[in-house]
């Protein structure tokens, strides 16, 4: 597939960053137009691969932003992106729209830029194109606080109903406790981007000779197109270097040869270790509407009926039979890695958490904000109201 | 974010003295070299060594009622003389370049004549004049000042509060006691306000200062903006700043003596990395700071945002520390308007956490401060009343 990507907000421009990243050290080439948009001009200075000239800073002009973000307010987030809409606009007038398959919006939904600029983004992108928008938005963590929570959840909903698709990664199941602050996001950044990356960059050379069994751009776009909530599962195997051995060897090597039922089970192992292990966002597998499974590697090592009894497997598991499975001849690749993709899962605990809340959030606001000019006005003036202000 | 800093009266021009030279000291430009001074008495800068004298204003000289020591503790008379010499003080604007700073941090003794009284008007003179936000730094006397510094207090607080954006506080009174006091101090000049001011400087400058340090070569994973702190503040009031700090004790590892810049290998730096400061002692140190001395001690609990900034060497924090001690922040504070960020200092042998706990409304010390006040009013009126003339 062939994409333009936009990231929105400190999150999604990192995001497109790390993707970029890992386009480059595997050898594809997935994101033929990039750009990044912030409010806060020196979250613009960190992308290593965006070139400069495909970063644009918005609501610099604006009163509560002025180039040094919007405080972690979707609203402002909001109101900046469709004041500078034009500039935004005019920063796609040389993607050639009919070289790309479809377009990505990367956005983290718990700040302000990202979930109140992403949308609107979303919004005119719809408008100028036919091709689907994809979002893939990065959901708060329960410990960055209600704040964050309120914005994600009333974000998620403008951003699930505008896109083609929504791709969502939880922060809370990635947490880990070694990270440190100069870490920060960056290694789940890179995760994220491995997966999106390796399910996405299938079928990007769609003339392929390998296999009839390829997994084409139409596949992984028919699988999308559910206007709903997905999820990508990821599990990858490191093919043993010795050079000496034919591929097939290296692959068995701590097997014993025993032929093609054993290399099946492989497939379908890694499968079942893609579905089994932390998913972009957790959710309910039967959930899922429609699914797709892609084994990107050396196309000798991916066996046939290996995807087949992993495609069962699946379908089982989801319980739908809309599954498409394939996969990606990646000749010179050093791993076995099987994506798979769950669209349209509704039954998301993390979501439902993220609402609840970001409802207790909304009320607490509310109910501070009802009270804060009496309270203001109390602590300042003495219980009789004798003392008069200077002025 | 960038602050043009005014200082008004004696204690306000001093602490804006303090504050430049804080700022040769860490490297962190707050102002850019805005910076104004007011005073009404004649030797009003006479140990201003840090602002340039172009920037220092006298003003109300010319009034019948003002001597050589100013406006003599009056606020009324500082109000009165502010109005009268109202053109003099915009002009003084002139030198200060709006469009090169974020906002105003207006700085005044509460309970002086000037502070309290002319910076009232100084204060309606800029939000006539600028869109940017504008602050005050209050400072609240000592228990043991005289009564009517209370009375001139708690009517310049209603005013400052009313009239600026935000009004952060610094009480003298719940600080002395951390500065070295000689008993014989009877006369101001003996009170050491020198300590107070640079401690009201420190903390004012940790929680705007961040991100503003000429010497952060590091990207902040998540960096204060002027539009963070904008926000914080914007639910007006008075508000308070803590602030604690930690000793990293990396030489623990014996390997101190190797440059920074070598390499380790992973089962050399692994304990530099986990072991000062970990999840645990992030959040004990964010939680210091809000239970020790707080610039106005006040209810946390009656706080409407927080801002909290921890200001070190990012490879020593873990991000899972700082995220639950901003959560437990939320949880103390009772507000879901909790934002956090860093300030990466790599070569910094300590770790501070600030908090800016923004619109404090239950503040025992302010209302103790109104009841003494409506004490002294009492006493002026009943002189009034017998037609005495009240000495300040």
């Amino acid at each position: 597939m062939k994409l333009a990507t936009i990231g929105v907000g400190n999150a999604g421009s990192k995001i497109i960053d790390r993707m970029l990243e890992f386009e480059d050290k595997t050898g594809r080439s997935l994101c033929r137009h990039v750009l990044v948009i912030n409010s806060a001009r020196t979250d613009l200075a960190k992308p290593d691969y965006v070139p400069e000239d495909r970063r644009i800073l918005i609501g610099d002009t604006h009163k509560k932003a002025k180039g040094h973000g919007v405080g972690g307010d979707v609203e402002v987030g909001a109101e900046v992106a469709k004041h500078d809409i034009d500039e935004i606009r005019r920063a796609f007038d040389d993607v050639e729209i009919h070289e790309v398959d479809a377009i990505i919006v990367a956005a983290g939904l718990g700040g302000g830029t990202g979930s109140g600029a992403g949308p609107v983004v979303i919004e005119e992108l719809q408008k100028m194109y036919d091709e689907p928008v994809y979002g893939l938005g990065i959901l708060p963590g329960e410990y960055e606080g209600g704040r964050p929570a309120l914005n994600a959840a009333r974000s998620l909903q403008s951003f699930v109903q505008k896109v083609d698709n929504f791709i969502a990664f939880d922060n809370d199941a990635w947490r880990s406790r070694g990270q440190t602050i100069e870490e920060g996001y960056e290694q789940m950044n890179r995760e994220l981007a491995v997966r999106i990356v390796t399910l996405l960059a299938a079928g990007e050379i769609d003339e392929t000779d390998v296999a009839e069994n390829a997994m084409d751009s139409s596949d992984i776009m028919r699988t999308l197109d559910t206007d709903g909530v997905s999820s990508i599962g990821y599990a990858s195997t490191t093919i043993s270097g010795d050079t000496d051995e034919g591929l097939l060897n290296r692959f068995r090597e701590d097997e014993k040869p025993v032929g093609d039922a054993t290399d099946a089970a492989k497939i379908k192992g890694l499968v079942r270790r893609a579905v089994n292990s932390r998913l972009t966002i957790p959710c309910e597998v039967t959930s899922a509407d429609r699914a797709l499974i892609i084994l990107s590697g050396p196309s000798e090592l991916i066996s046939r009926k290996g995807i087949e009894s992993a495609r069962q497997w699946l379908e089982n598991e989801a319980d739908t039979v809309d599954i498409l499975a394939g996969d990606d001849p990646r000749p010179n690749a050093s791993e076995l890695s099987a994506v798979v993709l769950l669209s349209n899962v509704t039954e998301t605990p993390r979501v439902d958490e993220i609402q609840s809340q970001a409802v207790d959030a909304q009320d607490k606001i509310a109910e501070l904000e009802a009270a804060r000019e009496e309270e203001i006005n109390e602590l300042i003036t003495d219980e009789n109201d004798e003392l008069d202000p200077v002025v | 974010m960038k602050l043009a800093l005014i200082g008004v009266g004696h204690a306000g021009s001093r602490i804006v003295d303090r504050a430049l030279e804080r700022e040769l000291e860490t490297g962190r430009d707050l102002c850019n070299g805005n910076v104004l001074v007011f005073d009404t008495a004649a030797d009003a800068f006479d140990d201003i060594t840090h602002v340039p004298s172009e920037c220092q204003v006298r003003f109300g000289d010319i009034h019948p009622d003002v001597d050589a020591d100013g406006v003599g503790g009056d606020p009324d008379l500082g109000v009165t003389v502010a109005r009268e010499d109202v053109q003099e003080l915009r002009r003084a604007f002139d030198a200060v370049d709006f469009n090169d700073v974020d906002g105003l941090l207006l700085v005044a003794g509460l309970a002086g004549g000037t502070g309290g009284g002319a910076g009232a008007v100084l204060l309606e003179e800029l939000q006539a004049i600028c869109d940017k936000p504008i602050y005050a730094l209050g400072v609240l006397p000592e228990a043991d000042e005289p009564d009517h510094c209370a009375l001139t207090a708690s009517r310049a607080l209603q005013s400052f509060v009313e009239i600026a954006d935000n009004v952060i506080c610094f009480d003298n009174d719940a600080w002395r006691s951390t500065v070295s006091y000689t008993d014989t101090a009877e006369s101001e000049a003996d009170r050491p306000y020198d300590e107070l001011d640079r401690t009201a400087v420190s903390h004012v400058m940790t929680a705007f200062g961040a991100s503003e340090s000429a010497a952060m070569t590091t990207a902040a994973e998540n960096r204060i903006d002027a539009s963070d702190i904008t926000r914080t503040l914007e639910t007006g009031g008075v508000s308070s700043i803590g602030r604690a700090t930690l000793e990293l004790d990396r030489s623990d590892d014996g390997l101190s003596w190797l440059p920074s810049w070598l390499p380790l290998p992973s089962w050399l730096a692994g304990d530099a990395v986990d072991g000062p400061a970990d999840a645990a002692e992030v959040k004990r140190l964010v939680r210091r700071a809000i239970d020790s001395q707080l610039t106005l001690p006040c209810a946390v609990d009656s706080t409407y945002r927080v801002l909290v900034v921890l200001s070190g060497p990012p490879t020593a924090v873990s991000r899972k520390g700082f995220e639950s001690a901003r959560y437990w922040l939320e949880q103390e504070t009772g507000t879901v308007e909790v934002l956090a960020g860093d300030e990466p200092r790599p070569d910094s042998a300590t770790l501070t956490a600030t908090v800016l706990l923004s619109t404090v409304t239950d503040v025992p010390r302010i209302d103790a401060l109104q009841e003494r006040g409506r004490t002294a009013k009492e006493a002026v009126d009943e002189s009034e009343a017998g037609e005495a003339e009240f000495v300040w």
